[in-house]
């Protein structure tokens, strides 16, 4: 199992913030652990989450005031933590996102061979 | 934004660790049974479940250590818990915990008294709006800036005139001593001339009614009056219809037309009770005692402005045809005003810091001899995976607990200290009324300083002790713990730093005892032990007349002679260290001026024989006589400094005074000229320590005034004679009531006040310094010995004398101090140069801390040393006897 999860990528710092909200915004309250699963999905299981960091990153976004948590139940009837976006995190989400596009763009055009830098 | 948020609610997460603890197990629990829920649905066995979710949350205790340091303030934490410790240690040692706190709690205390004293008189802000803006000129000579000159009148319409730097200039002058006479009372008050400016240049606005007008800042209609906000409501009872009521003052009606504000304060003048306008244009060319306050316009500097106001009085000095001697000087209002105290807080505030280094210093060495024997536990915790910035931030936490702990029991100190001193200091040393000593930046200060302290004492120990071996403690006893060589080197230096520190105290003591001895045996000029003085002050319009003035105290003085146990009585406009506010300028008649403006005498005028009850010796001529009357003519005595000063080594007798000017300020012409009949030995008009006035002598006769203080030289008790004198004055003039009562001897002893202060309070910081310097040493040789015990036993098993174990005992104790010593001289000697010319009496400057010391004063620094000597071998021959005293078999058998 070792030589697998070594092919895959460990998320960036910093980016993960933005991946947790990003979730969040898409599906509404979830946990911890059903987060840190839905992004190993989302990249088509390419990142590996690992789990103990998730927990650090949640509480520092909690503490910005970008979530908020409450104790619930999940589906199949366990108590679980369930944390959702407040209108703070909200904003963040569109703002980082911008940036993120802006920056993935710039990027975009180093690396793709341009008629200007011929 | 952001960041601030998150800390705050990190820190509010600092406390109810327990329950967030708890929620954290709870969610990482249903993570797990979440992920292995997920995992068997996916097709494992139970087992492989679990083993498969375990492994990608990446251990559990890992990932709750990583979210612990997330949550919370890790570093705050630790730090409170390196405090709960401290104080843990702390408690258990109470003796050792008291005498650092008791010591930190003098220095710090001694600190905080200090610091609100200057604080609140030399550095807090005038009570004026924006008053760092406010500025007082003047004018220095060219060629000694440290010594002002008079500003002429037409200077200061000249600078008020001309310049631009200022967006107002205003002047006031020293107020003089007035009988304002308002509502049947008569009194002796401090009336003020001002120009209407000053009340907009200080931006204090009128209370009531209104300023004066610009007409009556002329000499013929300025017969208009403000009265200040306390005479308002002592005298006139806040009555509104004063305004528009005359009052009279010297005799003259003045019209009053305002109140002036309560925060209007001159706070290192005599508090005026009534302003009157000041004319410049009018009055005389040269008005001594003339201030200049501006304020400064918008963005303009204080050199920008001295600069102008420079350029604007060499044209006038050039176009008046006269020297230009003088240049403009600029400087803050503030500062100007508190500069005479300042010398003087200034260096207590040194003296007083230099007790607290001591404080520290010794705290130091106790710190680092607990250190030592606290060696087994810090090796332990070593050995238990302390690092050693962890053990040097827990000594620091003990030393900063002691310190905190000392500046809270410095502050109480401090705050009894702080309304002690006015009580102590006279009102010249503590001119600013102030209310609050205390304020938000003393507590700040006693903060810093607790720090600081915690820092001296605390950083040299906390590194020594976190240096340890640790095989080697655990491997030892307790008791066979010693103290390497360097620890003891180091206890022996700071030995030394402290008996420096403490021999520049105890110098500064002796240079303050010498200066009080000097200035009690230093020759007063006059002399009449036992008499009895007292002051009259004629009121009403029935002594309105020089000659009823001269009547009365001539019947007086004869009706008091003829008193049983009287031996003889005599009279004067005031006595030698009362000094004479009569003051004026005279010139040489018939030879070129020394200087344009005159040379300035103090002037006393006397009854006939003044100078025999008073005994003050007649060095050439004759003394006043009876024969010198109203018609007779003009006569003077001078001083030998006024001779010295108006006619070098020529003979004074038969040369004839003119007088440049009256009083302008009351209008009064100038004295007839006065010839020269004799020259008395100088006297002490204030105090020893002035440099001698030019002091002119006249018959009382030939120049008379309301107020006088009568001498009256008798055997008689006290309260005998003074009830017998009552009963001739009331019967005379029921209606004129003796004041200030004082035997002579009285007033000496108030001329030595100040000095007698500064005496006190040095002794006793240096006594503080001595007594913390003798425990540093105690402590040092009796540690010594204790941890050599064993080896004396041997030595003296091996036939050592009891000298040869004393000397080896304090040896290094002798030779640090000694060495101390003479680095405290080094210091002493290079502070003296550095501060010498502002402490000591420098001739031809009217001040000085000490009267008459020399830096090098040889009696002060050999005192200074032997005390020194003399506690060290105290403080180390105490303890060290014990050496002389071991048992050699107990001492072996100690292991």
């Amino acid at each position: 199992m070792g030589d697998k999860a070594s092919d895959k990528k460990d998320v960036w710092q910093g980016t993960l913030a933005l991946m947790v909200l990003k979730t969040l915004q898409a599906l509404g309250p979830l946990h911890g652990y059903g987060i840190a699963r839905r992004i190993e999905q989302t990249s088509g299981d390419l990142l590996a989450v690992n789990y103990g960091t998730l927990y650090p990153a949640l509480l520092k976004l909690e503490q910005e005031g970008y979530i908020s948590s409450e104790w619930g139940v999940s589906d199949n009837n366990r108590k679980a933590k369930y944390y959702k976006l407040t209108r703070a995190g909200r904003k963040q989400l569109n703002k980082e996102e911008r940036e993120w596009e802006q920056t993935t763009a710039i990027l975009a055009r180093f690396l793709t061979p341009g008629e200007e830098r011929s | 934004m952001r960041r601030l948020r998150a800390w705050f609610s990190r820190l509010g997460e600092v406390f109810g660790k327990h329950r967030r603890e708890q929620e954290l197990s709870t969610e990482m629990e249903s993570h797990l049974q979440l992920h292995i829920d997920d995992n068997v649905r996916a097709g494992m066995s139970p087992a492989q479940a679990q083993r498969e979710a375990m492994m990608k949350l990446g251990g559990l205790e890992q990932t709750k250590e990583q979210y612990r340091e997330r949550r919370g303030l890790p570093l705050l934490e630790t730090w409170l818990r390196d405090f709960r410790f401290a104080s843990r240690v702390l408690r258990k040692n109470l003796g050792f915990t008291f005498v650092v706190v008791f010591t930190l709690a003098l220095g710090i205390g001694a600190n905080t008294a200090i610091f609100s004293v200057l604080e609140s008189q030399l550095w807090r802000p005038l009570p004026f709006p924006d008053s760092e803006r406010l500025v007082d000129a003047h004018v220095v000579l060219r060629k000694n800036p440290r010594e002002g000159d008079v500003i002429t009148n037409s200077m200061c319409l000249a600078w008020v005139g001309q310049s631009h730097a200022f967006s107002s200039l205003g002047a006031y002058n020293f107020p003089s001593s007035r009988n304002l006479t308002a509502g049947g009372l008569s009194e002796r008050v401090p009336v003020m001339n001002l120009t209407s400016s000053l009340f907009k240049t200080l931006d204090v606005p009128l209370e009531r009614g209104r300023i004066f007008l610009p007409e009556e800042e002329t000499a013929a209609r300025d017969h208009v009056a403000i009265l200040s906000y306390a005479l308002w409501q002592t005298r006139f009872a806040s009555d509104a219809n004063v305004i528009g009521r005359p009052v009279t003052i010297d005799g003259e009606q003045y019209f009053v037309v305002g109140i002036a504000s309560p925060r209007l304060r001159f706070e290192y003048l005599p508090e005026p009770a009534i302003y009157v306008p000041l004319a410049l244009a009018t009055s005389a060319k040269v008005t001594r005692g003339i201030y200049l306050v501006g304020r400064l316009g918008p963005g303009v500097t204080v050199e920008r402005s001295r600069a102008e106001l420079d350029g604007i009085l060499q044209r006038q000095l050039q176009a008046e045809g006269g020297k230009q001697e003088d240049i403009a000087a600029v400087s803050n209002l503030r500062v100007t005003w508190t500069k005479y105290s300042a010398r003087g807080l200034y260096f207590f505030a040194g003296a007083i810091l230099l007790v607290l280094l001591i404080a520290c210093v010794n705290n130091a060495g106790l710190l680092l001899a607990r250190g030592l024997s606290r060696q087994r536990e810090f090796a332990l915790r070593a050995a238990l995976g302390a690092g050693r910035a962890t053990l040097i931030r827990q000594s620091l936490a003990e030393s900063l607990l002691l310190s905190l702990a000392g500046g809270a029991a410095g502050t109480l100190l401090g705050v009894w200290g702080a309304a002690a001193f006015p009580a102590f200091l006279s009102g010249e040393a503590l001119p600013r009324h102030t209310e609050n000593f205390f304020d938000w930046r003393v507590l700040l200060f006693v903060l810093g300083v607790s720090i600081f302290s915690a820092l001296l004492m605390g950083i040299m120990p906390a590194l020594f002790s976190s240096r340890v071996d640790v095989t080697d403690a655990l491997r030892k006893g307790t008791s066979g713990l010693s103290a390497s060589r360097n620890q003891h080197r180091t206890r022996s230096v700071l030995v030394a730093v402290e008996v420096a520190l403490a021999l520049v105290l105890l110098f500064g003591a002796g240079l303050f005892l010498s200066s009080f001895v000097r200035e009690e045996q230093a020759p007063r000029g006059f002399d009449a032990p036992g008499a009895l003085t007292f002051q009259i002050l004629l009121r009403g319009k029935n002594y309105a007349q020089p000659e009823k003035q001269v009547r009365y105290f001539r019947i007086l003085t004869d009706q008091l002679r003829s008193l049983p146990g009287v031996q003889d009585v005599t009279m004067g406009t005031s006595v030698p260290l009362q000094g004479s506010e009569l003051t004026d300028s005279v010139n040489v008649a018939g030879q070129p001026p020394r200087d344009e403006h005159g040379t300035g005498v103090m002037v006393y005028a006397v009854g006939p024989n003044f100078f025999d009850v008073l005994h003050m010796r007649l060095l050439a001529g004759r003394a006043l006589n009876p024969r010198d009357t109203e018609t007779s003519p003009r006569v003077a005595i001078i001083n030998r400094n006024a001779a010295h000063t108006l006619f070098g080594s020529e003979n004074p007798l038969g040369k004839v005074l003119d007088y440049v000017a009256g009083d302008e300020r009351r209008d009064i012409p100038a004295e007839a000229p006065v010839q020269i009949v004799g020259v008395t030995e100088n006297t002490q008009e204030f105090g020893p320590n002035e440099v001698p006035f030019n002091v002119l002598y006249v018959p009382f006769s030939q120049q008379p005034d309301r107020g006088a203080t009568i001498v009256v030289s008798s055997s008689l008790p006290r309260g005998a004679l003074l009830g017998a004198i009552r009963d001739a004055a009331y019967s005379l003039d029921k209606d004129q009531p003796l004041y200030d009562i004082k035997t002579v001897d009285q007033l000496i002893d108030d001329s030595l006040r100040g000095s007698q202060f500064d005496l006190i309070l040095v002794s006793c910081l240096a006594v503080v310094a001595l007594a913390l310097v003798s425990v540093g040493i105690f402590g040092t040789v009796a540690y010594f010995v204790q941890q050599r015990t064993q080896e004396f036993g041997i030595r003296f098993a091996l036939g050592a004398t009891a000298a040869q174990v004393l000397r080896q005992a304090i040896a290094r104790t002798y030779v640090m101090g000694v060495a101390g010593l003479l680095c405290g001289l080094a210091i002493t000697l290079a502070l003296g140069r550095i501060l010498g010319s502002t402490l000591y009496l420098v001739p031809q400057e009217h001040d000085g801390m000490l009267y008459g010391a020399k830096i090098y004063d040889p009696l002060s620094l050999s005192i200074a040393c032997v005390v020194i000597l003399l506690i060290l071998f105290l403080a180390s021959f105490i303890p060290a006897r014990r050496a002389m005293r071991v048992d050699p078999m107990v001492a072996l058998r100690y292991e």
